[in-house]
């Protein structure tokens, strides 16, 4: 079966990484993972996926937010769709946001995400760029 | 402090009071001296006013002097002289109306009464001694008045219609007359000297009482800003406390998601579990961790420990660790002093430090590596360390080391799980008895933990009860 498309997971915990490949794999995408935003950024570059699944809070507490803040500065990332993923403790660090410019994100999901909201954002995301 | 007494105060302010009180007594004499002389034509009105004008004159001086003083405001100066500057007015009025009694009767003025005035006066305003001060004075005067005239050597001015020319001659009566007035005095002397003495006193009272407020105050206040920041302290633990639990329950409730939802193919369904079920023993790990930490912090200090013997609980903790040691081909060697003496903690408290310490010097060595206890007596503690091969701290990280959760880089890269608890348990447990805790490391090479923690009293030199029957087994 061909990929519906690729999707990376940038996301500090293994498990959850692993379960997002499990789900989205299982459903007909192929699936990248990372562990950090810096390993995030590289693939993207290299990969080009066609959606980012990117957690807030990771070894520092807005490391997601300065990948957002890179992805900005590279125009070769500009098109790519990114979903936020944040828990409701992460609110604490609402202050981090920037709130001066606009991030390019694409839609904020709450932890945990039920698997069917992963695929169905997944499906219409990626199908509507293909 | 205050810095100028209220007591003081109101005498200084009573200064001014006087001073004007006395043109009104001035006003007053020169409207008594015209109205007495209608009624007497044989009242000398030129010595009297120039008394009246001495009086109006020495008040003018007391003015300039008491604005002098007002102008020396907080130099001390004006709490200093007041009480001095009082009694010379006092003793100068005194005079005057001594001088003006004579020139208008003497003994048979009515108006000796009024040196009464002067008594009262200076009970009210100064100490209690200067006012008996005031009252002798006034006795003196009065009766030196009444007595010099009566022996003619003063001459007396007499008054023919308002007393009868024998009563200042006639020794009986005078003697009589200055008896009354001087016991008058001297009892206003004493019954408005004992009321404003205590008055005085209780004044002090309630200043000293406010005093005492003030700084039970600022007590109050120190502690509380005290309680704000141990509570601010609490609720970010707690904050951090939630953060580390949501994680792993986070990934819990994804897994289960995922095999319930059937998006997990039958092939990796077990996968998905166990990763679930490692979890859950993290988030148990965790809380187990949680409590003993708790347990840490509530430890205040060495009073709170029994006499413990380390190398005995070193024993147990090593038979637990020992097959965890050898399933990764290290080698354990134990160095303890002879003749230790037992530590102030409890047997929980230093296997949960042993346990710690060793555990994480099995975790992060390299495979066939080396773990090092020793124990030693260092003055009146004992010292423990724990010295592994292994990944080593980086510089960086060494002050954040004994922080609640904080996990190293390297101790994450080769441990993917750990609750970054157990330091900071071993921190708080050590400093709770009183001793202290301290690590020496290289990155690449390896750690070495240590803790002191303070010896039983008593066990100086004493050996331990077993050791005593020793030799008798032998």
């Amino acid at each position: 079966m061909a990929s519906k498309g690729k999707v990376l997971v940038i996301d500090d915990d293994p498990d959850f990484c692993e379960f997002m490949r499990i789900g989205l794999e299982a459903d007909g995408f192929e699936v990248l993972t990372a562990a950090t935003g810096k390993l995030g950024l590289e693939l993207m570059r290299r990969e080009k996926p066609n959606l980012v699944f990117l957690d807030v809070v990771m070894a520092h507490p807005t490391e997601g937010v300065d990948v957002t803040a890179a992805i900005k500065e590279d125009p070769e990332l500009w098109d790519i769709p990114i979903i936020m993923l944040t828990s409701i403790m992460d609110t604490e660090y609402i202050g981090h946001f920037p709130t001066d410019r606009p991030l390019p994100v694409d839609q904020f999901l709450t932890k945990p995400v039920p698997m069917a909201e992963v695929l169905r954002i997944a499906n219409e995301t990626v199908g509507a760029k293909s | 402090m205050i810095d100028l007494h209220p007591l003081k105060l109101e005498l200084v302010e009573r200064i001014g009071w006087l001073i004007r009180l006395r043109w009104v007594a001035a006003a007053g004499t020169l409207a008594g001296i015209a109205i007495a002389r209608l009624v007497e034509p044989a009242l000398p009105v030129l010595p009297l006013v120039l008394i009246t004008g001495t009086i109006v004159f020495y008040n003018a001086l007391f003015l300039l002097y008491a604005r002098y003083l007002w102008r020396r405001r907080g130099t001390g100066l004006r709490r200093r002289r007041s009480p001095i500057f009082v009694a010379v007015q006092i003793v100068c009025d005194l005079l005057a109306l001594t001088a003006l009694l004579h020139f208008s009767g003497g003994i048979e003025n009515p108006f000796g009464v009024f040196l009464l005035f002067h008594v009262i006066i200076a009970s009210i305003l100064l100490p209690r001694l200067a006012s008996f001060g005031v009252a002798l004075l006034a006795s003196v005067l009065y009766a030196g008045l009444a007595f010099s005239e009566l022996a003619g050597w003063l001459p007396h001015v007499h008054l023919p219609q308002l007393a009868d020319p024998r009563r200042y001659m006639n020794m009986t009566y005078v003697a009589a007359h200055v008896t009354a007035v001087i016991l008058t005095l001297w009892l206003a002397a004493a019954m408005a000297s004992s009321v404003a003495e205590r008055l005085r006193r209780r004044t002090q009272e309630l200043l000293q009482a406010n005093q005492v407020c003030e700084i039970n105050r600022s007590e109050l206040a120190e502690m509380n800003e005290r309680l704000r920041q141990l509570d601010a302290a609490r609720t970010q633990f707690i904050v951090m406390v939630a953060h580390e639990l949501r994680a792993p329950m986070g990934a819990i409730i994804s897994a289960l998601n995922l095999v319930l939802g059937g998006y997990a193919p039958p092939e990796k369904q077990r996968e998905v579990l166990e990763r679930a079920q490692a979890r859950a023993y993290e988030l148990l790990d965790l809380i187990r961790d949680l409590l003993e930490l708790v347990r840490a912090r509530r430890i205040e200090g060495p009073t709170q420990g029994v006499p413990v013997r380390a190398e005995k609980v070193l024993e147990n903790v090593l038979g637990l660790l020992r097959v965890e040691a050898e399933s990764k081909g290290l080698s354990i060697e134990v160095h303890i002093a002879p003749d230790l003496p037992s530590v102030l903690a409890t047997e929980d408290s230093l296997r949960s430090i042993w346990t710690n310490l060793i555990s994480n010097a099995i975790k992060y060595n390299r495979p066939g590596g080396r773990v090092t206890i020793t124990l030693n007596r260092d003055g009146d503690r004992v010292v423990g360390s724990v010295e592994d091969t292994g990944i080593g701290i980086a510089r960086e990280d060494m002050p954040r080391l004994f922080e609640e959760f904080f996990r190293s880089e390297q101790a994450k890269a080769m441990v993917q799980r750990g609750t970054g608890v157990g330091l900071a348990i071993v921190k708080r447990t050590v400093e709770g008895y009183g001793g202290r805790v301290w690590v020496e490391s290289e990155l690449g090479k390896g750690s070495k933990f240590s803790f002191a923690l303070p010896m039983a009293p008593d066990e100086h030199a004493t050996p331990s009860p077993d050791e005593i029957q020793k030799p008798s087994q032998a």
